[in-house]
Protein backbone atom coordinates (compact mmCIF):
# COMPACT_ATOMS: atom_id res chain seq x y z
CA UNK A 1 0.00 0.00 0.00
CA UNK A 2 2.47 2.30 0.54
CA UNK A 3 4.24 1.28 -2.20
CA UNK A 4 1.22 2.58 -4.50
CA UNK A 5 0.99 5.45 -2.77
CA UNK A 6 4.72 6.29 -3.10
CA UNK A 7 4.48 5.34 -7.03
CA UNK A 8 1.23 7.55 -7.29
CA UNK A 9 3.02 10.23 -5.32
CA UNK A 10 6.23 10.23 -8.23
CA UNK A 11 3.93 9.70 -10.98
CA UNK A 12 1.59 12.91 -10.17
CA UNK A 13 4.54 14.90 -9.80
CA UNK A 14 6.56 13.67 -12.55
CA UNK A 15 3.18 14.83 -14.52
CA UNK A 16 3.25 17.99 -12.74
CA UNK A 17 7.14 18.91 -13.76
CA UNK A 18 6.61 17.80 -17.25
CA UNK A 19 3.34 19.93 -18.01
CA UNK A 20 5.43 22.51 -15.94
CA UNK A 21 8.42 22.22 -17.81
CA UNK A 22 6.27 22.35 -21.05
CA UNK A 23 4.33 25.44 -20.23
CA UNK A 24 7.29 27.50 -18.76
CA UNK A 25 9.71 26.29 -21.96
CA UNK A 26 6.86 28.10 -24.37
CA UNK A 27 7.50 31.44 -22.17
CA UNK A 28 10.68 30.86 -21.96
CA UNK A 29 10.36 31.47 -25.95
CA UNK A 30 8.51 34.76 -25.20
CA UNK A 31 11.31 35.66 -22.87
CA UNK A 32 13.88 35.18 -25.44
CA UNK A 33 12.01 36.76 -28.03
CA UNK A 34 11.21 39.73 -26.30
CA UNK A 35 14.42 40.28 -25.04
CA UNK A 36 16.30 39.64 -28.54
CA UNK A 37 13.52 42.16 -29.85
CA UNK A 38 14.72 44.90 -27.38
CA UNK A 39 18.40 44.27 -27.46
CA UNK A 40 18.08 45.06 -31.37
CA UNK A 41 15.56 47.91 -30.89
CA UNK A 42 12.55 46.19 -31.82
CA UNK A 43 9.38 45.15 -29.72
CA UNK A 44 9.21 41.37 -30.24
CA UNK A 45 5.81 39.77 -30.18
CA UNK A 46 3.24 42.74 -29.77
CA UNK A 47 -0.33 41.94 -31.49
CA UNK A 48 -1.16 38.23 -30.03
CA UNK A 49 -2.43 39.10 -26.24
CA UNK A 50 -1.36 41.68 -24.28
CA UNK A 51 2.23 42.87 -25.82
CA UNK A 52 2.40 38.81 -27.20
CA UNK A 53 1.51 37.06 -24.30
CA UNK A 54 -0.09 34.49 -26.14
CA UNK A 55 2.49 34.00 -28.38
CA UNK A 56 3.61 30.52 -27.89
CA UNK A 57 0.14 29.37 -27.54
CA UNK A 58 -0.25 30.53 -31.53
CA UNK A 59 3.45 29.17 -31.79
CA UNK A 60 2.43 25.85 -30.48
CA UNK A 61 -0.42 25.40 -32.71
CA UNK A 62 1.23 26.45 -35.82
CA UNK A 63 3.61 23.90 -34.88
CA UNK A 64 1.68 21.03 -34.65
CA UNK A 65 -0.61 21.84 -37.35
CA UNK A 66 2.46 21.85 -39.64
CA UNK A 67 2.96 18.85 -42.62
CA UNK A 68 4.45 16.71 -41.01
CA UNK A 69 7.21 15.99 -43.52
CA UNK A 70 9.65 13.10 -43.92
CA UNK A 71 12.10 13.36 -46.86
CA UNK A 72 12.55 9.84 -49.08
CA UNK A 73 16.48 9.01 -48.33
CA UNK A 74 16.60 9.72 -44.64
CA UNK A 75 17.31 7.60 -41.80
CA UNK A 76 13.66 6.55 -40.77
CA UNK A 77 14.21 5.16 -37.23
CA UNK A 78 16.72 7.52 -36.44
CA UNK A 79 15.36 10.46 -37.96
CA UNK A 80 12.41 9.76 -35.65
CA UNK A 81 14.60 9.05 -32.43
CA UNK A 82 16.48 11.90 -33.18
CA UNK A 83 14.07 14.42 -31.44
CA UNK A 84 12.76 12.66 -28.90
CA UNK A 85 16.30 11.82 -28.20
CA UNK A 86 17.18 15.31 -27.77
CA UNK A 87 13.65 16.55 -25.59
CA UNK A 88 13.32 13.18 -23.25
CA UNK A 89 16.81 13.33 -21.55
CA UNK A 90 16.76 16.97 -21.46
CA UNK A 91 13.47 17.09 -19.55
CA UNK A 92 14.37 13.80 -17.28
CA UNK A 93 17.03 16.35 -15.74
CA UNK A 94 14.38 17.87 -13.31
CA UNK A 95 14.00 14.26 -12.26
CA UNK A 96 17.23 15.09 -9.48
CA UNK A 97 16.70 19.06 -9.50
CA UNK A 98 15.20 19.78 -5.74
CA UNK A 99 13.13 22.70 -5.53
CA UNK A 100 12.84 22.90 -2.41
CA UNK A 101 13.38 21.24 0.93
CA UNK A 102 10.11 18.55 2.25
CA UNK A 103 7.45 20.90 4.02
CA UNK A 104 3.89 19.97 4.97
CA UNK A 105 0.40 20.43 3.36
CA UNK A 106 -2.88 19.33 5.41
CA UNK A 107 -1.04 16.66 7.37
CA UNK A 108 0.84 15.46 4.24
CA UNK A 109 4.34 15.43 3.49
CA UNK A 110 5.52 17.01 0.21
CA UNK A 111 8.71 16.78 -1.00
CA UNK A 112 9.38 19.16 -3.96
CA UNK A 113 11.81 16.72 -5.95
CA UNK A 114 10.95 13.52 -8.08
CA UNK A 115 13.79 11.68 -6.33
CA UNK A 116 16.88 12.17 -4.32
CA UNK A 117 19.54 10.33 -5.96
CA UNK A 118 23.39 9.93 -4.15
CA UNK A 119 24.15 10.48 -7.61
CA UNK A 120 21.97 13.00 -8.70
CA UNK A 121 25.14 15.33 -10.44
CA UNK A 122 26.69 12.23 -12.42
CA UNK A 123 23.22 11.17 -13.39
CA UNK A 124 22.67 15.03 -14.55
CA UNK A 125 25.60 15.26 -16.57
CA UNK A 126 24.79 11.94 -18.05
CA UNK A 127 21.34 12.74 -19.73
CA UNK A 128 22.59 16.13 -20.47
CA UNK A 129 25.61 14.18 -22.70
CA UNK A 130 22.54 11.78 -24.00
CA UNK A 131 20.48 14.84 -25.05
CA UNK A 132 23.41 15.28 -27.18
CA UNK A 133 22.82 12.18 -29.32
CA UNK A 134 19.93 13.71 -30.75
CA UNK A 135 21.55 16.23 -32.29
CA UNK A 136 24.22 13.94 -33.51
CA UNK A 137 21.57 11.11 -34.87
CA UNK A 138 19.65 14.36 -36.38
CA UNK A 139 22.99 15.17 -38.62
CA UNK A 140 23.23 11.52 -38.96
CA UNK A 141 19.81 10.59 -40.04
CA UNK A 142 18.73 13.32 -42.48
CA UNK A 143 21.25 12.45 -45.12
CA UNK A 144 21.86 15.83 -46.37
CA UNK A 145 25.31 18.00 -46.47
CA UNK A 146 24.03 20.82 -44.02
CA UNK A 147 22.37 18.58 -41.09
CA UNK A 148 25.61 16.27 -41.22
CA UNK A 149 28.10 18.95 -40.93
CA UNK A 150 26.14 20.30 -38.04
CA UNK A 151 25.66 17.15 -36.34
CA UNK A 152 29.88 16.41 -36.47
CA UNK A 153 30.27 19.74 -35.49
CA UNK A 154 28.40 19.57 -32.30
CA UNK A 155 30.36 15.84 -31.79
CA UNK A 156 33.58 18.21 -32.38
CA UNK A 157 32.33 20.30 -29.74
CA UNK A 158 31.17 17.49 -27.15
CA UNK A 159 34.66 15.96 -26.40
CA UNK A 160 35.90 19.62 -26.21
CA UNK A 161 33.30 20.89 -23.66
CA UNK A 162 31.92 17.78 -22.13
CA UNK A 163 35.70 16.82 -19.85
CA UNK A 164 35.97 20.43 -18.79
CA UNK A 165 32.38 19.94 -17.57
CA UNK A 166 33.00 17.18 -15.68
CA UNK A 167 36.06 18.44 -13.76
CA UNK A 168 34.78 21.63 -13.13
CA UNK A 169 31.78 19.84 -10.94
CA UNK A 170 34.08 18.40 -8.90
CA UNK A 171 34.70 21.24 -6.63
CA UNK A 172 31.85 22.04 -5.24
CA UNK A 173 30.94 18.37 -5.11
CA UNK A 174 34.71 18.43 -2.97
CA UNK A 175 33.37 20.96 -0.82
CA UNK A 176 29.60 19.74 -0.09
CA UNK A 177 31.16 15.85 0.00
CA UNK A 178 28.12 14.77 -1.68
CA UNK A 179 26.71 14.00 -5.35
CA UNK A 180 23.00 14.64 -4.27
CA UNK A 181 22.05 17.75 -4.98
CA UNK A 182 19.86 18.29 -1.94
CA UNK A 183 23.17 17.72 -0.02
CA UNK A 184 25.32 20.14 -1.92
CA UNK A 185 22.53 22.99 -1.58
CA UNK A 186 22.38 22.23 2.04
CA UNK A 187 26.15 22.13 2.68
CA UNK A 188 25.71 25.76 1.62
CA UNK A 189 24.85 27.91 4.63
CA UNK A 190 24.35 31.69 4.23
CA UNK A 191 24.96 34.61 1.82
CA UNK A 192 28.90 33.75 1.93
CA UNK A 193 28.38 29.98 2.28
CA UNK A 194 26.64 29.99 -1.32
CA UNK A 195 29.54 28.32 -3.49
CA UNK A 196 30.25 31.08 -5.85
CA UNK A 197 33.17 32.65 -3.54
CA UNK A 198 35.10 29.60 -3.09
CA UNK A 199 34.92 28.44 -6.56
CA UNK A 200 34.60 31.31 -8.90
CA UNK A 201 37.01 29.42 -11.86
CA UNK A 202 34.75 26.23 -11.46
CA UNK A 203 31.87 28.65 -12.46
CA UNK A 204 33.35 30.28 -15.34
CA UNK A 205 34.36 27.01 -16.73
CA UNK A 206 30.85 25.62 -16.24
CA UNK A 207 29.25 28.52 -17.82
CA UNK A 208 31.34 28.01 -21.16
CA UNK A 209 30.50 24.08 -20.40
CA UNK A 210 26.90 25.04 -20.51
CA UNK A 211 26.83 27.68 -23.28
CA UNK A 212 28.45 24.81 -25.33
CA UNK A 213 26.31 22.21 -24.16
CA UNK A 214 22.75 24.06 -24.70
CA UNK A 215 24.11 25.32 -28.62
CA UNK A 216 23.73 29.08 -27.67
CA UNK A 217 25.82 31.81 -29.71
CA UNK A 218 29.34 32.14 -28.57
CA UNK A 219 29.48 28.03 -29.50
CA UNK A 220 26.14 27.18 -31.34
CA UNK A 221 28.53 25.58 -34.31
CA UNK A 222 25.97 22.92 -34.79
CA UNK A 223 23.12 25.30 -36.43
CA UNK A 224 25.55 28.14 -37.07
CA UNK A 225 22.19 29.64 -39.67
CA UNK A 226 24.62 31.72 -41.73
CA UNK A 227 27.06 28.66 -42.87
CA UNK A 228 25.00 26.10 -42.71
CA UNK A 229 21.42 26.41 -43.67
CA UNK A 230 19.56 25.73 -40.18
CA UNK A 231 22.19 23.28 -39.10
CA UNK A 232 21.09 19.74 -37.62
CA UNK A 233 17.86 20.17 -38.03
CA UNK A 234 17.19 21.73 -41.78
CA UNK A 235 15.64 18.50 -42.70
CA UNK A 236 12.99 18.36 -39.95
CA UNK A 237 9.19 19.88 -39.71
CA UNK A 238 6.59 20.12 -37.65
CA UNK A 239 6.56 19.52 -34.15
CA UNK A 240 9.43 16.85 -34.54
CA UNK A 241 11.44 20.76 -35.54
CA UNK A 242 9.84 22.13 -32.89
CA UNK A 243 11.26 19.78 -30.13
CA UNK A 244 15.17 20.56 -31.21
CA UNK A 245 15.31 24.17 -30.39
CA UNK A 246 12.20 23.89 -27.11
CA UNK A 247 15.01 21.02 -26.01
CA UNK A 248 18.03 22.58 -26.68
CA UNK A 249 17.36 26.34 -26.15
CA UNK A 250 14.90 26.52 -23.42
CA UNK A 251 14.34 23.21 -21.28
CA UNK A 252 18.14 22.28 -21.90
CA UNK A 253 19.03 26.14 -21.16
CA UNK A 254 17.09 26.17 -18.21
CA UNK A 255 17.83 22.57 -16.57
CA UNK A 256 21.16 23.19 -16.45
CA UNK A 257 20.78 27.34 -15.47
CA UNK A 258 19.07 25.39 -12.03
CA UNK A 259 22.12 22.90 -11.75
CA UNK A 260 24.35 26.03 -11.85
CA UNK A 261 22.24 27.29 -9.28
CA UNK A 262 22.38 24.57 -6.92
CA UNK A 263 26.02 24.02 -7.56
CA UNK A 264 27.15 27.75 -7.12
CA UNK A 265 24.41 30.02 -5.36
CA UNK A 266 23.01 27.55 -2.77
CA UNK A 267 19.60 26.89 -4.70
CA UNK A 268 16.35 27.68 -2.45
CA UNK A 269 18.61 28.52 0.31
CA UNK A 270 17.65 32.85 0.74
CA UNK A 271 15.87 34.95 3.15
CA UNK A 272 12.64 34.10 4.80
CA UNK A 273 10.58 36.96 3.27
CA UNK A 274 8.31 35.40 1.03
CA UNK A 275 6.08 32.87 3.51
CA UNK A 276 5.68 29.77 2.79
CA UNK A 277 6.32 29.63 -0.86
CA UNK A 278 9.62 31.41 0.07
CA UNK A 279 12.51 28.42 -1.08
CA UNK A 280 10.84 28.43 -4.35
CA UNK A 281 10.31 31.51 -5.30
CA UNK A 282 14.03 32.25 -4.42
CA UNK A 283 15.21 29.39 -6.79
CA UNK A 284 13.29 30.35 -9.68
CA UNK A 285 14.38 33.84 -9.02
CA UNK A 286 17.91 32.89 -9.48
CA UNK A 287 17.18 30.26 -12.25
CA UNK A 288 15.60 33.22 -14.26
CA UNK A 289 18.73 35.29 -13.25
CA UNK A 290 20.77 32.76 -14.95
CA UNK A 291 18.75 32.36 -17.86
CA UNK A 292 18.70 35.75 -18.29
CA UNK A 293 22.20 36.14 -18.33
CA UNK A 294 22.25 33.46 -20.68
CA UNK A 295 20.47 35.10 -23.10
CA UNK A 296 22.49 38.08 -22.72
CA UNK A 297 25.29 36.74 -23.41
CA UNK A 298 23.40 34.61 -26.80
CA UNK A 299 22.38 38.13 -27.83
CA UNK A 300 25.73 39.56 -27.36
CA UNK A 301 28.66 37.65 -29.21
CA UNK A 302 29.73 36.66 -32.43
CA UNK A 303 29.85 32.45 -32.98
CA UNK A 304 33.01 31.00 -32.49
CA UNK A 305 34.81 28.26 -35.15
CA UNK A 306 34.71 24.58 -34.18
CA UNK A 307 38.53 24.42 -34.06
CA UNK A 308 38.27 28.06 -31.53
CA UNK A 309 35.86 26.00 -29.18
CA UNK A 310 38.29 22.32 -28.95
CA UNK A 311 40.93 24.99 -28.68
CA UNK A 312 39.63 27.13 -25.51
CA UNK A 313 37.83 23.91 -24.41
CA UNK A 314 41.46 21.80 -24.22
CA UNK A 315 43.71 24.50 -23.63
CA UNK A 316 41.93 26.61 -21.12
CA UNK A 317 39.17 25.28 -19.48
CA UNK A 318 40.47 21.58 -18.70
CA UNK A 319 43.73 23.21 -17.10
CA UNK A 320 41.54 25.34 -15.03
CA UNK A 321 39.53 22.83 -13.86
CA UNK A 322 41.70 20.68 -12.88
CA UNK A 323 44.06 23.77 -11.21
CA UNK A 324 40.87 24.42 -9.45
CA UNK A 325 40.64 20.25 -7.74
CA UNK A 326 43.96 21.11 -6.91
CA UNK A 327 43.43 24.26 -4.67
CA UNK A 328 40.33 23.17 -3.34
CA UNK A 329 42.01 19.70 -2.52
CA UNK A 330 44.99 21.43 -0.74
CA UNK A 331 42.44 24.26 1.34
CA UNK A 332 40.48 21.25 2.43
CA UNK A 333 43.47 18.98 3.63
CA UNK A 334 44.76 22.18 5.22
CA UNK A 335 41.57 23.16 6.90
CA UNK A 336 40.38 19.73 7.72
CA UNK B 1 51.03 39.91 -58.58
CA UNK B 2 48.97 41.15 -55.93
CA UNK B 3 50.81 42.71 -52.37
CA UNK B 4 49.25 41.50 -49.47
CA UNK B 5 49.97 43.50 -46.33
CA UNK B 6 49.48 41.02 -42.82
CA UNK B 7 48.10 43.03 -40.09
CA UNK B 8 48.79 42.02 -36.68
CA UNK B 9 45.99 41.76 -34.85
CA UNK B 10 46.04 43.53 -31.33
CA UNK B 11 47.85 41.08 -28.25
CA UNK B 12 44.80 41.30 -25.71
CA UNK B 13 46.79 42.10 -22.06
CA UNK B 14 46.23 39.78 -19.15
CA UNK B 15 44.24 41.86 -17.08
CA UNK B 16 41.90 41.88 -20.15
CA UNK B 17 42.31 38.23 -20.34
CA UNK B 18 41.48 37.10 -17.15
CA UNK B 19 38.30 39.48 -16.18
CA UNK B 20 36.88 38.83 -19.46
CA UNK B 21 37.09 42.60 -20.49
CA UNK B 22 35.88 42.45 -24.03
CA UNK B 23 33.49 40.38 -23.16
CA UNK B 24 32.17 43.00 -20.43
CA UNK B 25 32.52 45.71 -23.03
CA UNK B 26 30.27 44.10 -25.55
CA UNK B 27 27.44 42.80 -22.62
CA UNK B 28 27.37 46.91 -21.53
CA UNK B 29 26.89 47.52 -25.31
CA UNK B 30 23.91 45.26 -25.64
CA UNK B 31 22.70 46.39 -22.21
CA UNK B 32 22.49 49.90 -23.22
CA UNK B 33 20.35 48.56 -25.92
CA UNK B 34 18.07 46.70 -24.08
CA UNK B 35 16.99 49.81 -22.29
CA UNK B 36 16.58 51.73 -25.47
CA UNK B 37 13.09 52.51 -26.81
CA UNK B 38 12.13 50.74 -29.98
CA UNK B 39 12.23 52.36 -33.04
CA UNK B 40 10.05 50.66 -35.15
CA UNK B 41 6.66 51.52 -36.36
CA UNK B 42 3.91 49.21 -35.50
CA UNK B 43 2.91 49.05 -39.46
CA UNK B 44 -0.34 48.13 -40.17
CA UNK B 45 -1.42 50.41 -37.16
CA UNK B 46 0.98 52.93 -37.78
CA UNK B 47 2.09 54.60 -41.05
CA UNK B 48 4.88 56.63 -41.49
CA UNK B 49 4.45 59.41 -43.75
CA UNK B 50 7.26 59.16 -46.54
CA UNK B 51 9.14 61.87 -47.44
CA UNK B 52 7.91 64.39 -50.19
CA UNK B 53 10.47 62.92 -52.63
CA UNK B 54 9.09 59.30 -52.18
CA UNK B 55 8.74 57.43 -55.04
CA UNK B 56 5.39 55.56 -54.96
CA UNK B 57 2.72 55.26 -57.63
CA UNK B 58 2.38 57.48 -60.13
CA UNK B 59 0.10 60.98 -61.02
CA UNK B 60 -0.89 63.40 -63.21
CA UNK B 61 -0.76 66.81 -62.17
CA UNK B 62 -3.67 68.79 -63.54
CA UNK B 63 -4.00 72.13 -65.12
CA UNK B 64 -4.52 74.52 -62.09
CA UNK B 65 -2.18 77.45 -63.56
CA UNK B 66 1.41 76.29 -61.75
CA UNK B 67 2.36 75.13 -65.28
CA UNK B 68 5.74 75.72 -66.65
CA UNK B 69 6.35 77.75 -69.48
CA UNK B 70 6.97 75.03 -71.43
CA UNK B 71 3.37 74.01 -71.25
CA UNK B 72 1.72 77.39 -72.12
CA UNK B 73 4.28 76.93 -75.77
CA UNK B 74 1.84 73.52 -76.40
CA UNK B 75 -1.40 74.53 -74.69
CA UNK B 76 -2.85 76.32 -77.88
CA UNK B 77 -2.60 73.02 -79.48
CA UNK B 78 -4.08 70.74 -76.76
CA UNK B 79 -7.64 70.22 -76.03
CA UNK B 80 -7.23 70.29 -72.35
CA UNK B 81 -9.86 72.05 -70.05
CA UNK B 82 -8.52 73.25 -66.39
CA UNK B 83 -8.87 70.28 -63.68
CA UNK B 84 -7.59 68.00 -66.22
CA UNK B 85 -4.41 66.17 -66.75
CA UNK B 86 -2.10 68.41 -68.43
CA UNK B 87 -0.44 65.33 -70.42
CA UNK B 88 0.16 66.47 -73.61
CA UNK B 89 1.43 62.97 -74.88
CA UNK B 90 4.68 63.54 -75.95
CA UNK B 91 6.12 59.93 -75.22
CA UNK B 92 8.90 61.00 -73.44
CA UNK B 93 8.53 58.96 -70.42
CA UNK B 94 7.90 56.21 -72.59
CA UNK B 95 11.27 56.66 -74.26
CA UNK B 96 12.92 56.99 -70.71
CA UNK B 97 11.49 54.34 -69.62
CA UNK B 98 13.47 51.11 -69.12
CA UNK B 99 10.73 49.01 -69.80
CA UNK B 100 8.76 51.25 -72.34
CA UNK B 101 5.95 48.39 -73.36
CA UNK B 102 4.12 49.29 -69.41
CA UNK B 103 2.75 52.73 -71.20
CA UNK B 104 0.08 52.49 -73.25
CA UNK B 105 -0.42 56.24 -74.07
CA UNK B 106 -3.08 57.53 -77.24
CA UNK B 107 -4.06 60.73 -78.50
CA UNK B 108 -6.59 61.47 -81.45
CA UNK B 109 -6.79 64.60 -83.41
CA UNK B 110 -10.15 66.60 -83.13
CA UNK B 111 -12.08 68.36 -85.64
CA UNK B 112 -10.91 71.59 -84.47
CA UNK B 113 -7.60 70.05 -85.18
CA UNK B 114 -6.58 70.30 -81.48
CA UNK B 115 -4.88 67.34 -79.70
CA UNK B 116 -6.52 65.22 -77.05
CA UNK B 117 -5.31 62.37 -74.90
CA UNK B 118 -7.52 59.64 -74.94
CA UNK B 119 -5.56 56.97 -73.02
CA UNK B 120 -2.56 57.24 -70.52
CA UNK B 121 -2.57 53.37 -68.99
CA UNK B 122 0.69 52.43 -67.02
CA UNK B 123 0.99 48.65 -66.13
CA UNK B 124 2.64 49.21 -62.50
CA UNK B 125 3.71 45.03 -62.55
CA UNK B 126 6.42 45.85 -64.98
CA UNK B 127 7.60 49.21 -63.49
CA UNK B 128 10.40 49.63 -61.01
CA UNK B 129 9.71 52.61 -60.05
CA UNK B 130 13.25 54.10 -61.03
CA UNK B 131 11.96 57.74 -61.50
CA UNK B 132 13.13 58.25 -65.07
CA UNK B 133 9.53 59.17 -66.59
CA UNK B 134 9.05 61.80 -64.24
CA UNK B 135 12.52 63.28 -65.04
CA UNK B 136 11.53 63.00 -68.56
CA UNK B 137 8.33 65.08 -68.69
CA UNK B 138 8.62 68.32 -69.97
CA UNK B 139 5.30 69.25 -68.78
CA UNK B 140 5.81 68.33 -64.95
CA UNK B 141 2.71 66.06 -66.05
CA UNK B 142 3.68 62.72 -64.08
CA UNK B 143 5.16 62.54 -60.80
CA UNK B 144 5.22 60.12 -57.93
CA UNK B 145 3.82 60.13 -55.37
CA UNK B 146 3.69 58.98 -51.61
CA UNK B 147 1.40 56.47 -51.95
CA UNK B 148 3.41 53.14 -51.24
CA UNK B 149 0.74 50.62 -50.39
CA UNK B 150 0.38 49.11 -53.99
CA UNK B 151 -0.53 45.28 -53.07
CA UNK B 152 -4.19 44.23 -55.02
CA UNK B 153 -6.51 41.38 -55.57
CA UNK B 154 -6.48 41.64 -59.43
CA UNK B 155 -3.22 41.66 -61.56
CA UNK B 156 -5.20 43.95 -63.69
CA UNK B 157 -5.75 46.39 -60.69
CA UNK B 158 -2.42 47.32 -60.77
CA UNK B 159 -2.92 49.08 -64.38
CA UNK B 160 -3.48 52.99 -63.22
CA UNK B 161 -5.58 55.32 -65.79
CA UNK B 162 -5.32 58.37 -66.82
CA UNK B 163 -8.41 59.64 -64.75
CA UNK B 164 -7.19 57.92 -61.21
CA UNK B 165 -3.55 59.52 -62.07
CA UNK B 166 -4.86 62.43 -62.00
CA UNK B 167 -7.25 62.28 -58.92
CA UNK B 168 -4.56 61.48 -57.27
CA UNK B 169 -2.51 64.49 -58.41
CA UNK B 170 -4.87 66.47 -57.44
CA UNK B 171 -4.84 64.61 -54.17
CA UNK B 172 -0.97 64.74 -53.60
CA UNK B 173 -0.44 68.41 -54.52
CA UNK B 174 -3.11 69.22 -52.06
CA UNK B 175 -1.64 67.60 -49.12
CA UNK B 176 2.24 68.15 -50.15
CA UNK B 177 2.61 70.57 -52.64
CA UNK B 178 3.74 73.39 -50.03
CA UNK B 179 5.91 71.35 -47.89
CA UNK B 180 9.54 72.24 -47.51
CA UNK B 181 11.76 69.59 -48.81
CA UNK B 182 12.58 67.19 -46.01
CA UNK B 183 13.26 63.75 -45.45
CA UNK B 184 10.78 63.09 -42.69
CA UNK B 185 8.14 65.37 -40.78
CA UNK B 186 10.29 64.32 -37.70
CA UNK B 187 13.13 65.04 -38.69
CA UNK B 188 14.19 67.06 -35.45
CA UNK B 189 13.31 63.65 -33.48
CA UNK B 190 14.79 61.70 -35.35
CA UNK B 191 18.00 63.64 -35.05
CA UNK B 192 18.18 63.58 -31.32
CA UNK B 193 17.59 59.53 -31.82
CA UNK B 194 20.01 58.70 -34.15
CA UNK B 195 22.70 61.93 -34.41
CA UNK B 196 23.98 63.45 -37.21
CA UNK B 197 26.43 63.37 -39.20
CA UNK B 198 29.06 66.13 -38.48
CA UNK B 199 29.92 67.72 -42.14
CA UNK B 200 33.54 69.16 -42.28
Amino acid sequence: MEMLATVIGVVIKSVIFIVGMFLAAAYLTLIERKFAGHVQQRPGPLHVGYHGLLQPIADALKVLTKEDLVPNNVDKVLFYLASLMAFVPAIMILAVVPFGDPFTIFGIEIKPFITDLNIGLILALAFGSISIYGVIFAGWASNSKYPMIGGLRKAAVLIGYEVALGFAMVGPIMMAGSFSLREIVQAQEGFFGAFIWYQPIAFIVILFAILAETGRTPFDVQEAEAELVSGYNTEYSGMKFGLFPLAEWYIGTFVLSAIAVILFFGGWKGPHIFGVLSPFIWFFLKVFMMFMFFLWVHWTLPRYRVDQITEIAWKVMLPLSLLNIFITAIIIIVKG
Amino acid sequence: MVKLKYVERPKLSLLEKLLFLDFIKGLKVTFKNLIRKTITTKYPYEKLTPPKRFRGTHAHRVKDGNEPPSFSVLEKFMDINTGESRCVACYMCQQACPMPSLFRIEAVQLPNGKKKVVRFDMNLLNCLYCGLCVDACPVDCLIMTDIYETAKYQRESCVIHMDDMSERGKDFDRRRLKEPDRIWIDDQERIKLWGQIKWS
